[in-house]
């Protein structure tokens, strides 16, 4: 391979890279890849500063999308069963940490670990029994997640290739083990193999929104809640006790999730009028989501049922087929279009609907 | 030495995800002190803060502030996955 490191030989492939298509390699890249992909990345931010370079992104050509459904579907012989392995943290920073319960053991009777272990369960059902993937990657890559992860750790992320929950620290939240948590974070490495969209601004916006939708998704279908029935919250009872709020977010009514002197004001906006520039937050990823949050959460509406049903399958869809890394609000929402058409036909009430609850929140198609 | 810590970031977007701290590192018993002096020198902060980040999603990122005996205060913003697993724990010990 012959990447360089400096542009002051004009080595053609450095310099013909542009930092977007870096970006795809540092997401999509194996290690070497990515972590060279990382390191000319932050060259090319030196040289930006300098000559105040900027190269817009251009999405792949229709004819080569769609590249990640072939292996989102898997053929149903080949789909049966998670391989779970949750391992507990003892409130270190290390992952995994000790292995607590592994495919098929009883319950520990850790709540924790049995939590993390039932959730991974029902969240693996729902891409497997609705969508026909085969775990987060599409190929039955083990579900490994760790609890108790540092301590009074008051968060749950996706690493790339692990989920991790804190407990908490019993003022802010007293846990991150829901099952919207669980889902969302699960969703993160189911987005990560379907093409990726990149963490920050409105792709990493929409990277959050869909990690809430499945992760919502997840929640209602082990309830058998129909769409009116559930409640479109995510996280919700994981704030502290003497917090002012019910959950981490509101897909119903982004913006009301919590008021709180602590926590401070629920920011996400409904409508695109409303957007947030921030460069906090990588540019606002949990801020904006509320749009595309809203859109999902009015096209269940319009629908009606179950949202796993349809609308998840439009979602799904769309997800495979994007291929755009760097995804806008705007290009997510004609890509849901093209899949609820290829579902529901051309002119069907469905499509009809998505427009409306597109045009809704401020998006035009 | 003075070192203060915020956090904002994680699956909430929250500023206050974490807690705020604030050590004054001359106060620390020894082996804590020597321990604090070497993990937030200023110059592997800065390594640090240049490594390579990893793929993942809702991760916390922290803006760290060390001010020296001159008063003279440097901050740094590195996400979680580009701090060592010990720092980490360093920071929940704080």
């Amino acid at each position: 391979m012959c990447f360089s490191l400096t542009c002051s030989t004009h080595h053609p492939i450095n310099c013909i890279i542009p930092p977007y298509m870096l970006k795809v390699m540092a997401l999509r890249g194996d290690e070497k890849t990515a972590q060279m992909a990382r390191t000319l990345l932050k060259q090319t931010e030196k040289l930006r500063e300098e000559r105040a370079e900027h190269n817009s992104p251009t999405p792949p050509p229709a004819a080569e999308r769609g590249v990640f459904v072939s292996r989102a579907v898997t053929e149903a012989g080949s789909l049966c069963c998670p391989e779970r392995r949750i391992h507990d943290g003892e409130f270190k920073a290390a992952l995994p940490g000790k292995l607590i319960r592994s495919e098929g053991d009883p319950a520990t009777g850790d709540a924790d670990a049995d939590l993390a272990y039932d959730g991974a369960g029902e969240v693996f059902g729902l891409f497997a029994e609705e969508y026909g993937r085969n775990s987060l990657d599409g190929a039955g890559m083990p579900l490994v997640a760790t609890v108790r992860h540092r301590r009074n750790y008051n968060n749950a992320f996706w690493d790339g290739t692990q989920m991790a929950y804190g407990t908490g620290d019993g003022k802010l939240f007293q846990t991150f083990l829901e099952l919207s948590v669980i889902g969302h974070e699960m969703a993160h490495g189911v987005i990560q193999h379907s093409g990726g969209l990149i963490y920050e601004n409105q792709s990493g916006a929409l990277n959050e929104s869909i990690a809430d939708v499945f992760g919502s998704l997840a929640l209602q279908r082990s309830l058998g809640q129909q769409v009116h029935e559930a409640d479109w919250l995510v996280g919700r009872g994981i704030l502290g006790p003497g917090i002012n709020g019910v959950a981490l977010r509101s897909m119903k009514a982004p913006g009301t999730a919590y008021s709180d002197d602590l926590l401070g004001q629920d920011p996400q906006p409904w409508h695109m009028d409303h957007f947030v520039t921030t460069t906090d937050d990588n540019g606002g990823v949990h801020i904006n989501s509320g749009i595309p949050n809203h859109a999902f959460y009015l096209f269940c509406n319009y629908i009606g049922g179950k949202s796993w049903d349809l609308p998840g399958r439009v979602w799904y869809r769309a997800l495979q087929n994007l291929n755009n890394p760097m995804a806008t609000f705007a290009d997510w929402a004609d890509q849901t279009m093209d899949a609820v058409i290829e579902l529901t036909g051309m002119g069907s009430i469905e499509t009809q609907m998505l427009r409306r609850t597109w045009k809704l929140v401020g998006i035009s198609i | 030495m003075i070192i203060e810590i915020a956090a904002e970031g994680g699956v909430g977007g929250t500023a206050t995800s974490a807690l705020h701290k604030r050590i004054d590192v001359d106060q620390q018993a020894e082996p804590i002190r020597q321990e604090l002096c070497e993990a937030f020198e200023p110059e592997e902060l800065a390594r640090l803060a240049g490594s390579p980040r990893a793929r993942g999603a809702d991760r916390l990122t922290y803006r760290i502030t060390v001010t020296d005996h001159q008063q003279k205060s440097q901050i740094f913003s590195i996400r979680e996955d580009q701090l060592p697993p010990q720092m980490l724990d360093l920071i929940d010990q704080m």
